[in-house]
């Protein structure tokens, strides 16, 4: 008799033994479960959105989901998970749907910008007791903030819940600002940074930055990291989700770099 | 990084040029496109130049293994490297997968998608084992790859799921990505994929080397047989925040086994990790405690992980204890009823099978129609675990009576119902009997 006979399973409770045949062929595997990674569009809605900047957002979502379906290898699963914000926060569907399943709902704008309201709701969703309850491994959740102007309600509020949060605080954070008003030094505050902000001002740029940013960071957020230290010391916490994001910060800043062309700005020619 | 076009020419270093046809996959390190190259289809791996650490020395560590050659035929191993674009760029050519082959990743998935190039959706498509015979040898398989290659001296570094390809009909493997392989000790840049490393890399405090591929081949035949991770369970599923941050701690400093026999703070977990539970009870107690053996001890001490020989003798061992019974159910001896030490009995139908006895080993072979022995098993200095040597087969004349095939190159020596012994030369027979005995040349076989 060896030592395992001894172990304190909860496998080895009543029945299994090799009498129980009904359900032990080595081959009957289900598949193994993969890692999940949530990517979150945080979306104004806000009257000032309202026209050709809508109209752009919502065809560059439906473009984009085919690409990102393209961006997840075979052993992780990604979903999407919108929040709009306007003068209400409201979820486009009530759970991360599989990027596999998602059909993107055109969005309307009008009311003011609650955006503070959006980071509390967040906040509150980013939780294994609600969206992010995968099982097992997830990567740490993209978190993608587009908007056109300056919040109206308290945004630093819900920026504390926010940074509260762990899930928050490993994400993958970018944003975007579109037109004139937006203000990437607040848009800064939610990134943790200034290089994974990136900025809009016509409607060509606004469909490449969307595309560029969103397939960016989901490819960063859904592969593994590989770490190695040339020091040989031993790896921290902080210095996985740290090289992502300067890496998401990097690769956005190369493609902004190269991005100067002569649209005619959002804001102007009206 | 300079992406190639369709219809692009690459140069190769010795010569001639490949003609780019469409891109196959892309990977961390660059993208893989299929090429032609004199009248030929192969793989070209392409680079990213940007995402190589110390690019000279990664092509010159290719340039050596393409020299070397590969350490047998299951590896797609780089056959010639290209031209240096002005960049720095290059690539190299390998042999195209066959199409008969799956990835690992998709067995662990059990489907694979195909998908639908107009619409984007994809199609699932079942990719399971056949055979319970065709994934114990794909588990022989692995182990033998790892062999060969760590006894010419090389380590693969970044073992992981991404890193096979496997035959389910027949249990055949072939190993891709072979870039990355160095001589033991050399590493350049790659540290490996979270969950396959093992715990001292997770950690950084060593890079990939031998003994650390050990620790990864023990995590990829863990995953083949028990489809679940053996380091995740009830510790790992009760952590708040479930992120690449954790991976740290539970593969790295606090990797704790889910069937540590001295611990039990992190076992697999109903309706999460069922296959685990289901599988790890149907294994016999050898394979059971070799991987304990290698999530416990294993982890801390590098140098007691269980070395490719041994894997790869307890998996033809349990390749010969599978009995597939007449009733369609299939299991290893360990899942049959013991009616005395020579005889089992299935507990579905009642079916009682005979066996074997080997005088080089203490385990019994059972005996159906169907069952095969392997050129290594009657023969001591062979490595041959892939010819068979003798299968027990119907008599084409009298329906009913077994008997036993030789269809090894040896003629052997058989004791028959009359108590003599008779030479049974190769594509003969002879009927499996009570008394039966068989004299292979080294090795002796009775009932």
């Amino acid at each position: 008799m060896s030592k395992k006979n001894n172990i304190k399973e909860n496998t080895q409770g009543q029945g299994a033994s090799v009498l129980d045949f009904d359900d032990d062929d080595p081959l009957s595997a289900t598949s193994v479960s993969k890692k999940s990674l949530v990517i979150f569009f945080l979306i104004d809605t806000s009257g000032s959105m309202r026209g050709t900047k809508m109209g752009e957002l919502n065809t560059v979502m439906e473009e984009l989901i085919p690409e990102i379906r393209r961006v997840g290898e075979a052993d992780t699963d990604v979903k999407l998970a919108v929040l709009t914000f306007s003068t209400d926060v409201k979820w486009m569907y009530s759970t991360p749907i599989n990027i596999e399943d998602f059909e993107w709902t055109r969005l309307n704008a009008e009311g003011v910008t609650s955006m503070g309201a959006a980071f509390k709701e967040l906040s509150v969703r980013m939780s294994r007791n609600s969206f992010l309850n995968s099982p097992s491994l997830s990567f740490a959740p993209v978190i993608f903030l587009m908007t056109d102007g300056y919040p109206s309600d308290d945004y630093q509020a819900g920026l504390k819940a926010l940074q509260s949060n762990s899930w928050y605080k490993f994400g993958l954070k970018a944003a975007l600002g579109i037109g004139q008003e937006a203000n990437d030094d607040m848009l800064a505050e939610f990134t943790g940074s200034k290089d994974t902000v990136v900025h809009a001002y016509s409607g060509g740029q606004l469909a490449q930055m969307i595309k560029v940013v969103a397939v960016t960071a989901s490819q960063i957020g859904s592969k593994s990291m590989t770490l190695s230290n040339e020091s040989g010391e031993e790896v921290e916490n902080e210095d996985v989700y740290a090289a992502k994001q300067k890496l998401l910060g990097q690769q956005i800043q190369d493609f902004v770099g190269d991005q100067n062309n002569g649209d005619v700005p959002f804001d102007i020619g009206w | 990084m300079t992406e190639l076009k369709i219809g692009q020419e690459v140069e190769l270093e010795y010569g001639g040029k490949a003609k780019v046809l469409k891109v196959i996959g892309s990977g961390g390190q660059g993208v893989v496109y299929l090429v032609e190259f004199n009248g030929m289809q192969w793989a070209l791996k392409w680079y990213d130049i940007n995402k190589i650490k110390r690019p000279k020395e990664f092509r010159n560590n290719i340039q050596n293994n393409i020299n070397d050659g590969a350490p047998s035929n299951k590896f797609l191993w780089p056959k010639y490297l290209t031209r240096e674009m002005p960049d720095g760029t290059f690539g190299y050519l390998m042999e195209l997968k066959p199409a008969s082959f799956d990835s690992f990743v998709d067995i662990l998935n059990t489907y694979k998608l195909v998908v639908d190039p107009l619409s984007g959706r994809a199609v699932k498509k079942n990719v399971r084992f056949t055979s319970l015979y065709a994934m114990v040898t794909a588990v022989i398989n692995i182990a033998n790859a790892f062999r060969q290659l760590h006894r010419a001296g090389k380590s693969y570094q970044d073992l992981n799921d991404g890193g096979f390809f496997i035959n389910v009909d027949t249990g055949a493997v072939l190993v891709c990505d072979c870039d990355n392989i160095a001589p033991d000790g050399s590493n350049f840049g790659i540290g490996g994929k979270p969950g396959y490393m093992a715990p001292e890399v997770v950690r950084g405090l060593t890079k990939p080397n031998v003994q650390t591929d050990k620790y990864s081949l023990a995590v990829v035949l863990f995953k083949l047989l028990f489809r679940g991770d053996p380091m995740e369970g009830e510790k790992v599923i009760k952590d708040i925040c479930l992120t690449e941050s954790s991976e740290l701690k539970h593969y790295g400093q606090n990797a704790i086994f889910v069937y540590d026999p001295d611990d039990a703070s992190n076992r697999p977990v109903r309706g999460i990790h069922d296959n685990v539970i289901k599988f790890w009870r149907l294994y016999p107690d050898y394979i059971r405690d070799a991987f304990i053996h290698s999530f416990t001890t294993g982890i801390k001490d590098p140098n007691k992980r269980i070395i490719e020989n041994e894997w790869q003798k307890m998996f033809i061992r349990l390749r010969s204890e599978i009995i597939m019974c007449g009733c369609g159910r299939t299991n290893f001896t360990s899942m049959f009823v013991p009616i005395d030490e020579k005889t089992y009995q299935c507990p579905k139908c009642g079916m009682q099978f005979g066996s074997l006895g080997f005088s080089n080993r203490s385990y019994r072979m059972p005996l159906y129609l169907g069952c095969k022995f392997y050129k290594c098993e009657i023969d001591p200095d062979s490595d041959d675990f892939l010819s068979v040597a003798g299968e027990l087969v119907e008599n084409s004349l009298k329906p009913g009576v077994l008997g036993i095939k030789n269809i090894s190159d040896k003629t052997w020596r058989v004791k028959m119902p009359d108590g003599v012994f008779y030479n049974i030369e190769s594509g003969k027979g002879f009927p499996v009997w009570a008394g039966l005995e068989i004299d292979f040349g080294n090795i002796k076989a009775q009932i």
